[in-house]
């Protein structure tokens, strides 16, 4: 495993959360945001709302969500703890056509919106691309794509971008479109650095690109990269947030959680390049199978709702 | 009668199509087994599939039992199933492979279930499984020697280039892979030019779904599978109705068109696009209990999928032999 000694992982005490300009949407978020789906996880409206609170007090002003996550709670619990608070967050939400038109996306974004109790949000996302004919069904004619841009033209979303853990390959389709998107959420990870690797063949075309690029399961999606023992939460958290990127989305389902994520990113400081190279070659056996990153070699990680769109049995039929 | 085909570059000829040996395991109990591997070699098929794991050596009993007397009438491939393990158990697998198929010699042993990113390492590291092949062939226990496994072209690809003096190679091969990571386009051309005898599987995408569904039937699925350039197309037989779709499918086979090919194609391509119907290639469903343990791969007992698979492997969800 690695762990902490000789590396430095954690923020300091009392210091400031940096922020981070959002690709070239003029926005600053902070290096940390909350996720959306955890938020659905936490053992109670009240928790949640607190964990929100909590995390905008500390200077955290990004909240992921998505359309489908825990069938509406994870936005109806940030809708309600943003409550007078919409303004200092910058609230992303995540549409789950799964292929469907035009429609069925511009129906889920009245929905959000509602249930986030707000008009506009900041960034609205496709959510999920993870099959391989996901780019072209977005692209197609009333497709998904379209919706991204009517709804930026009625003002009710600022920018727009997609998200997918499956395969890099999938991602650079979807950027070979040539689409304005202004954010790509991806998986990143110290093994994912050298296996199907976002961080190798997505993350610098994002980059050179101007694209924000969003950060997600620096864990593993439930911890996986520390409960197998690959790495410590703070190494691991601490080495996806050195990578160029806008914030790293991190699951958060307790208060415990929140206040453990807040001290790796109070202060922080991006590791060398030579410390984040130690890490990736410490995590390469590890890496060598995809057996902690089951987003990308099972089924695990894939919703419901896209596998019924795709024609895959449900997660308790097919669970991995 | 069943065409025959050369062995890659081996002068040694076997039947167009193969019996697969994880489906033995279904039929009702042994003398039902004995009596399909009979009528398949009485009905000419010549090459049997078999695995060290399948059913937990069930199937290679019963194989065994209906190849007493016979043995040499046919080419018996079986598998070893060390996942990443070494060399030893690997030969070790062997010796119980054997005794189970009552011979003293395998025609074709390879590596089971190549399917996860890393087993290319893993084999031919030093006192790796690629030296247990070397071993028994040296030994006269084994004849000829290949590999196998469903999950991506870019790992069979990646056993190529070890450099491995392989004489077979085991793939998925359908109307639908056609289409989606593509061992047809990705791999088969790349065996033919190395002389590397093609074994195709999975010709109805393993348990047949896209029959179910009513995208086409099993005749042009095997006829699709079996007009590729093969040496044989491996199909699961549980029953005497599947051995005899597959004799008479076989029968006198003569290759589809081009046209007809292109056509089965472009039926599939749509359902082809996402992967639906080759979720041995998508999800861990179709690698066994055994291989996702040697690779630290977790098995949720909670599931219902995965304590079906567990009983269909007649599996305890412990590793087998143990992997530390």
């Amino acid at each position: 495993m690695v762990g902490a000694a000789g590396l430095a992982a954690s923020g300091q005490s009392g210091a400031e959360i940096p922020r981070r300009p959002l690709g070239r949407t003029g926005l600053e978020v902070s290096a940390l945001g909350i996720g959306g789906y955890h938020l659905g996880s936490a053992d109670s409206d009240a928790e949640a709302t607190q964990i929100v609170n909590e995390a905008l007090d500390a200077g955290v002003n990004f909240f992921d969500n998505a359309w489908e996550y825990h069938q509406g709670v994870s936005e109806e619990r940030l809708g309600r703890a943003l409550k007078g608070k919409r303004d200092r967050a910058v609230v992303m939400t995540k549409v789950c056509t799964h292929g469907r038109d035009k429609n069925v996306a511009m129906r889920q974004l009245e929905e959000s919106l509602t249930r986030l109790q707000t008009d506009h949000v900041d960034v609205w996302q496709i959510h999920e691309v993870i099959y391989e004919n996901d780019p072209d069904l977005i692209f197609a004619p009333n497709g998904a794509a379209e919706a991204l841009l009517e709804a930026k033209q009625q003002g009710k979303v600022r920018f727009l971008g997609f998200t997918g853990h499956k395969d890099p390959s999938i991602h650079l389709k979807m950027l070979s479109h040539n689409f304005p998107f202004d954010t790509v959420q991806m998986p990143l990870n110290c093994l994912d650095a050298t296996f199907r690797s976002f961080e190798s063949n997505v993350l610098p075309e994002v980059n050179r690109r101007g694209i924000a690029a969003l950060g997600m399961k620096s864990l593993g999606g439930s911890g996986e990269l520390v409960s197998q023992g690959a790495v410590v939460v703070t190494m691991g958290l601490h080495y996806a947030m050195s990578l160029p990127v806008s914030v790293t989305i991190s699951g958060i389902d307790s208060l415990g959680v929140l206040h453990q994520n807040l001290e790796v990113a109070r202060g922080f400081q991006p590791f060398s390049a030579a410390e984040m190279q130690t890490i990736r070659d410490a995590c390469r056996f590890d890496a060598s199978d995809g057996h902690m990153e089951l987003f990308k070699t099972t089924k695990k990680y894939d919703g419901d709702l896209g596998r019924e769109m795709h024609g895959f049995p449900s997660s308790a039929e097919l669970p991995a | 009668m069943i065409p025959l085909r050369q062995f890659g570059r081996h002068n040694v000829k076997i039947s167009a199509i193969g019996f697969g040996g994880h489906h033995l395991g279904d039929a009702p109990d042994e003398p039902a087994a004995v009596r399909l591997v009979r009528e398949a070699v009485d009905g000419g098929i010549t090459f049997f599939d078999n695995c060290w794991e399948y059913h937990r050596g069930k199937t290679e009993a019963w194989m065994g039992a209906g190849l007493a007397g016979v043995r040499d009438r046919v080419f018996l491939m079986t598998k070893v199933c060390t996942h990443g393990r070494d060399k030893a158990l690997a030969l070790r697998m062997l010796d119980e492979s054997l005794h189970r198929l009552r011979t003293d010699h395998l025609d074709l042993w390879q590596i089971h279930g190549v399917c996860f990113d890393n087993d290319p390492d893993l084999f031919i590291r030093k006192g790796g499984a690629a030296e247990a092949l070397e071993q028994a062939k040296k030994e006269g226990k084994v004849r000829f020697v290949g590999f196998t496994g469903h999950k991506d072209p870019s790992i069979h690809l990646k056993m190529l280039a070890t450099g491995f003096p392989f004489d077979s190679v085991q793939m998925p091969l359908n109307a639908f892979d056609a289409n989606f990571h593509s061992f047809e386009q990705q791999v088969l051309p790349e065996l033919n030019r190395r002389g590397i005898a093609a074994l195709g599987m999975k010709p109805i995408c393993g348990h047949g779904s896209p029959v179910q569904k009513g995208v086409l039937t099993g005749e042009e699925a095997l006829g699709y599978a079996m007009s590729l350039p093969v040496t044989t197309t491996i199909t699961g037989i549980d029953k005497p109705e599947a051995l005899q779709q597959a004799l008479k499918v076989a029968q006198d086979f003569e290759p589809l068109q081009p046209a007809a090919i292109k056509a089965l194609r472009d039926r599939c391509r749509q359902y082809a696009a996402d992967g639906r119907f080759e979720l041995y290639k998508l999800s861990l469903q179709f690698d066994n209990p055994e291989a996702r343990l040697a690779h630290g791969f977790p098995l949720d007992m909670q599931q219902v999928e995965v304590r079906e698979m567990l009983r269909m492997a007649d599996n305890s969800g412990r590793p087998f032999p143990p992997t530390k």
